[in-house]
């Protein structure tokens, strides 16, 4: 079985299947990174292939000081947050635009369940905090691989997990409560 | 933490099976049609070519920006109206002319060659983010334009507004640029923030605003 560095190789003198082969080790984690972040099947996808279009343009400045997954994970991360960053934009646009034409209603909107106030919560959380917490406590990707995949030391990536999860418990403590 | 709670938090976003063969059809379709050199590279080496820019030269630069175009300005200023043979339908025409596009100041010059200028730098900055790397020249080169840019923000003050606007766009964008080049962040998070200015630029259709807005001939040095 050929190993990550020589597919690389292979894929940078063009070899299509190499980068098929690069493409299936790492798609899943990838694919489901972007779900987890986009909560959104056509952004996820949008986000996987946009990574992979640039991993393979920028194929040549991979030199293998990390592995070729964790490379591809800080693109797909940096492409995955840029992304929501305008989709989000559209959405704001789009809600606004509801918003205006909505009927005003006296009924009173039933309250979320605990699983409703956990997503609400964590989909609050700023992207920077979100990202740590999606891909560690979600996904079970370790502090190095975060790290790796963020550019940050460990530490870093242990400080924004233990904010996220502060962040939670505010939100969360009175819901948790209610449901003990 | 405890198995428990991740169980629980493994519910949120829940990722339904991978669409490989839809995705990787999708991801070589891509690859070709961007495979060939773009119509833009060209340019932007010509760009490159020109981004040698001292920053020292930055205030005697926005100076000579500001020279040129009131020179410009007086130079292409239309002659005054109402004389004795401007009469009949050709005088009307003028006259209507000059009512719908009213004449650029010499300040709308210099802002049109500043505009050039800045919009070399930004195709090569958004090029090189393509390509996951900044150059080191571009530090100076943004710095110096940021200078020029403020410069002209400060004494345009109740200028064109949508030439103000945009003066105002790109001032914020080589702010971004040249936080990215002075960070004292690792490489990683550097291409992070230059890919989130890059996509803010473009996101705001900064270039090709910029591109819309300056006269033919003046796009460049």
């Amino acid at each position: 079985m050929s190993t990550d560095a020589d597919l690389v190789e292979r894929a940078k003198a063009g070899d299509e299947r190499a980068f098929r082969a690069l493409y299936d080790r790492t798609v899943d984690r990838v694919f489901r990174l972007a779900y987890r972040m986009a909560g959104d099947g056509d952004l996820a996808r949008d986000f996987t292939q946009e990574t992979f279009v640039r991993a393979y343009q920028r194929l040549e400045q991979f030199r293998g000081e990390s592995a070729f997954s964790t490379w591809v994970h800080s693109i797909a991360i940096s492409v995955t947050l840029n992304g929501l960053r305008k989709s989000a934009r559209h959405r704001d646009r789009e809600r606004t635009l509801d918003e205006a034409h909505a009927v005003p209603s006296s009924a009173r909107e039933p309250e979320p369940g605990l699983w409703g106030r956990i997503e609400a919560a964590v989909d609050g959380l700023p992207d920077i905090y979100r990202t740590v917490f999606v891909m560690h406590d979600v996904e079970g990707y370790s502090h190095g691989e975060i790290a790796a995949s963020l550019g940050v030391a460990e530490g870093t990536s242990k400080a924004r997990l233990f904010r996220a999860r502060s962040k939670l418990r505010e939100v969360l403590g009175a819901a948790m409560e209610e449901y003990a | 933490m405890s198995q428990d709670i991740r169980s629980i938090y493994g519910r949120y976003n829940t990722p339904p099976e991978t669409p490989r063969e839809e995705m990787w059809d999708a991801i070589v379709a891509r690859i070709r049609e961007e495979g060939a050199p773009a119509d833009n590279e060209v340019s932007l080496e010509a760009a490159r070519a020109r981004r040698r820019w001292p920053a020292a030269r930055g205030w005697a630069a926005a100076a000579a920006v500001l020279v040129v175009g009131i020179a410009l300005g007086r130079a292409t200023a239309p002659a005054p109206t109402g004389t004795a043979d401007a009469t009949g339908a050709v005088a009307d025409a003028r006259a209507a002319d000059a009512v719908a596009r009213p004449t650029p100041t010499a300040l709308d010059f210099a802002a049109f060659q500043h505009l050039g200028r800045s919009e070399s730098l930004l195709a090569m900055v958004r090029a090189d983010a393509r390509q996951g790397r900044i150059d080191p020249a571009v530090a100076p080169w943004a710095r110096s334009l940021l200078m020029e840019t403020r410069l002209l923000l400060d004494v345009r003050r109740g200028g064109d507004p949508t030439l103000d606007g945009l003066l105002a766009e790109l001032e914020l964008v080589l702010s971004q640029i040249v936080g990215v080049t002075e960070t004292g962040a690792d490489e990683g998070r550097r291409r992070t923030e230059l890919d989130l200015t890059v996509g803010g630029m473009d996101q705001r259709e900064v270039l090709t605003r910029i591109r819309a807005v300056i006269p033919a001939g003046m796009s460049s040095e």
